[in-house]
């Protein structure tokens, strides 16, 4: 098997590179010291020659076995113009009825020899594939190495679109999600010449995501003031609308809603909502409740047979404290309160130079306590937990997440639709970088739901994975 | 299938950059800037810079086996070391795009039907590397059992109705851009952000000086960062021989906390390399430290 040295190989030598080995050398012993014996310059030579061996080859494929393609700069997208093969399970998505590929998953077919992409009518080098494809507008090339290495491993790996991942609430409602590759992609493409990011994400305000998606025939009507409820898909002419992006958050933790049913609803009138939660250019005035309140069952709540029973046996048992005749000898609530305690005093006998003091103890050892309350009362520090406070946190641009990670044994029932959780989210960074901080932890943490982050940190060739775990400290109580 | 179309219009021809640069007695080494990484793409390059004891990274796939990540293929990146010894040693300026040449339409075009000429040529020879294939085979089945007379027939009939699909013709990707690029326009050039080096200034020069001194006594140096270090130092070419040493750039007037020491030297004893502290001094040369972990003698 002839290595195939340079861009301009002979036909010939294509037409006999197609029975090549697959095979690469094993790589024998290393040695510990150099010395100038002809031994080891042999094998270094040796080794040299199989690394240049396999450095230079060339790939070949079989024509039938490219797929073609082309590249859309304007879109930063790859089209395919045949159809897709066994990769289409786990990459690329369809959108105008047409099969496209992200450009990492263009490039890394690319490297693999089984896709073919075009520009202008002529191939593109890898080499043009990494200078044209990787971009901050698209993915950095230490994303893509790790991208790629994750790959080669066998693992699916989509990008993370933290405005797809639903809010706690939202998962504790059991939403349903959004899973629109083809909209998200195009659609920020279409927004490149607006506003890069405009989706807050841990910053939630209350007003509801502006479109940032107008079609290109979007009117004069759609720009300035006139804000969109409803996020229009972008793909008008699309057969399939959906009838909304459920991308739009909403912080219902800072949102109140008003309690018609509690005892201190004294006022009969409601102040207007802030215009921010409402839609479009809908105005509401005061709210007059009286009605609302009349409707709403303001009585107690009748206990049934069983329940009184009870409670009047538990009445019955007790002792009436008015029927105390030192208690009755009490005039007023200072000497009621001063029997009380002198009772209490004298029936235990609380060392007074303990009790009667501006700092008391901790805890009276004669009232009972479970075990696990009195060590959270003697702890000094509070223990906490890793979310804690998170949701809090602003968004940076320093740390993000970029990759959901799938194993590669889902690969076979894998469904790009309806992918599942992830195995883990990747963040990557480089050892030149700064370590991330708590902060930075807390709200990738936050940001990734309960799927573990973990950090790809690149240096040069090589690619290290780190992760942080929650850690409790067990605290010994058994009930 | 690249033919070098003369440039019409154009910021600078590489063959003139080539031409000029050889002339002055430097070697050309195409750097691209590919997120402002140098990245080596053609072999010619990768052979001059190890023949210059400089080792990189490779990044990419390799051709043969791409779906692994033991060996990986071009392009070669180079650390900031490394290109700045490379800038010192030669004529080339280092901040040297990849050279774009602006082709007028008229040679887009000219150049994709040289491609599409020369691919319906490989189809043609490979059309006929395909027949005579077959023929000898059907010549060696024949000259093993002459008597079968189904062989000859299908021998003639051969000549006859054999077709060569243009899906069986084998076609290259190629890794490096052959030739000039003809990257119509300047604006096409991605340019992304590597990302800021968070280094500064001082760090990043006393890891050049330890870096130019080491390889200069003839170790070979590779990135350590997951070794908590700088530099992995090699006696020899990193294909044959074992990293004996972890290579820590500290100042000479920096203080380093014991822990600190404590940490390296555990980790160096863990993967059994010796680190050494390295701290250049004002006068051009370099302190090493070794540190070895022994117990009370």
């Amino acid at each position: 098997d002839r290595p195939i040295i340079g861009p301009g190989s002979l036909p010939s030598e294509l037409f006999a590179a197609r029975s090549r080995s697959h095979k690469i050398p094993v790589r024998g012993q290393k040695d510990f010291f150099p010395n100038d014996s002809d031994e080891q310059r042999q094998r270094l030579e040796q080794s040299l020659n199989e690394h240049w061996s396999l450095i230079s080859e060339e790939r070949v494929e079989k024509l039938g076995n490219l797929v073609k393609a082309t590249w859309i700069p304007s879109e930063q997208i790859v089209e395919l113009q045949s159809p897709a093969g066994k990769f289409w399970q786990t990459m690329g998505f369809s959108a105008k009825g047409k099969q496209f590929l992200l450009p990492e998953e263009a490039l890394y077919l690319m490297e693999c020899g089984n896709v073919q992409v075009f520009y202008r009518d002529l191939p593109l080098s890898i080499q043009d594939g990494y200078e044209k494809f990787l971009s901050s507008s698209t993915v950095s090339l230490q994303q893509y190495q790790v991208f790629g290495h994750l790959k080669r491993l066998g693992y699916v790996v989509h990008r993370f679109h933290p405005s797809s991942e639903p809010s706690s609430y939202a998962r504790q409602l059991n939403l349903p999600q959004c899973r629109d590759r083809a909209g998200r992609q195009l659609k920020r493409k279409r927004s490149a010449s607006e506003e890069e990011e405009k989706r807050p994400e841990s910053h939630l305000t209350m007003s509801p995501e502006t479109s940032s998606t107008q079609t290109a025939t979007a009117s004069s009507a759609h720009k300035g003031g006139g804000r969109t409820w409803w996020m229009t898909d972008v793909l008008r002419d699309r057969p399939d609308q959906r009838p909304a992006s459920r991308t739009s958050r909403w912080d219902f933790s800072s949102i109140p809603f008003p309690d018609l049913g509690s005892q201190k609803c004294l006022s009969s009138c409601l102040a207007s909502p802030d215009p921010s939660l409402l839609p479009g250019s809908l105005a509401v005035g005061v709210c007059d409740i009286a009605l609302w309140t009349r409707k709403i069952n303001l009585r107690e709540v009748k206990m049934s047979s069983k329940e009184q029973k009870r409670e009047e046996d538990k009445r019955r048992r007790r002792w009436d404290v008015n029927k105390d005749r030192e208690v009755q000898q009490c005039t007023n609530w200072a000497e009621y309160r001063k029997l009380l305690a002198r009772r209490q005093g004298k029936r235990k006998g609380r060392p007074e130079h303990l009790w009667d003091r501006e700092v008391t103890p901790l805890h009276d050892p004669r009232q009972p306590i479970p075990t696990g309350e009195l060590l959270d009362k003697i702890s000094v520090i509070e223990s906490t937990h890793l979310l804690e406070g998170a949701s809090r946190l602003k968004g940076s641009d320093d740390w993000r997440i970029c990759f959901n990670v799938y194993q590669p044994d889902s690969v076979a029932d894998f469904k790009k639709s309806n992918p599942g959780k992830p195995y883990s989210r990747m963040c990557v960074c480089s050892f030149d970088g700064p370590v991330p901080d708590l902060r930075a932890i807390k709200l990738l943490s936050f940001q990734s739901g309960d799927i573990p982050v973990v950090f790809a940190v690149v240096d040069h060739g090589d690619i290290s994975f780190y992760t942080f775990k929650d850690f409790q400290l067990p605290t010994d109580v058994y009930p | 299938f690249f033919t070098k179309a003369p440039a019409k219009s154009g910021i600078l021809g590489r063959n003139n950059l080539k031409k000029r640069l050889r002339n002055s007695g430097g070697t050309v080494s195409n750097r691209n800037l590919c997120d402002s990484a140098p990245l080596l793409w053609r072999v010619g390059d990768l052979r001059s810079v190890r023949a210059q004891g400089l080792v990189g990274a490779l990044l990419g796939a390799l051709p043969r086996t791409p779906r692994q990540n033991v060996r990986l293929g071009r392009p070669l990146l180079l650390l900031p070391e490394e290109e700045r010894l490379l800038t010192e040693r030669h004529v080339t300026p280092p901040h040297i795009r990849c050279v774009v040449v602006c082709v007028q339409d008229g040679g887009v075009e000219l150049q994709v039907q040289q491609y599409q000429e020369a691919q319906q040529r490989s189809y043609e020879e490979q059309s006929v590397l395909a027949l005579e294939d077959r023929k000898s085979a059907l010549l060696r089945a024949m000259t093993s059992s002459p008597t079968d007379e189904s062989l000859q027939r299908r021998l003639v009939a051969l000549e006859s109705s054999f077709s060569f699909p243009r899906s069986a013709m084998a076609v290259q990707l190629s890794t490096a851009r052959a030739g000039l690029s003809y990257c119509a326009d300047a604006r096409d050039f991605l340019r992304a952000d590597w990302p800021i080096r968070a280094q500064d200034e001082p760090r990043r020069a006393a890891r050049y000086q330890v870096f130019r001194d080491l390889r200069g006594r003839g170790f070979y140096l590779t990135s350590a960062g997951k070794f908590g270090g700088d530099f992995l130092v090699y006696p020899g070419d990193p294909l044959r021989f074992h990293a004996h040493f972890i290579a820590v750039c500290v100042s000479l007037d920096e203080s380093l906390s014991l822990l600190d020491i404590l940490a390296v030297s555990r980790l160096g004893s863990n993967v059994k390399k010796t680190v050494l502290l390295c701290s250049p001094g004002t006068d051009g040369r370099v302190a090493y430290t070794s540190l070895q972990w022994s117990g009370m003698v």
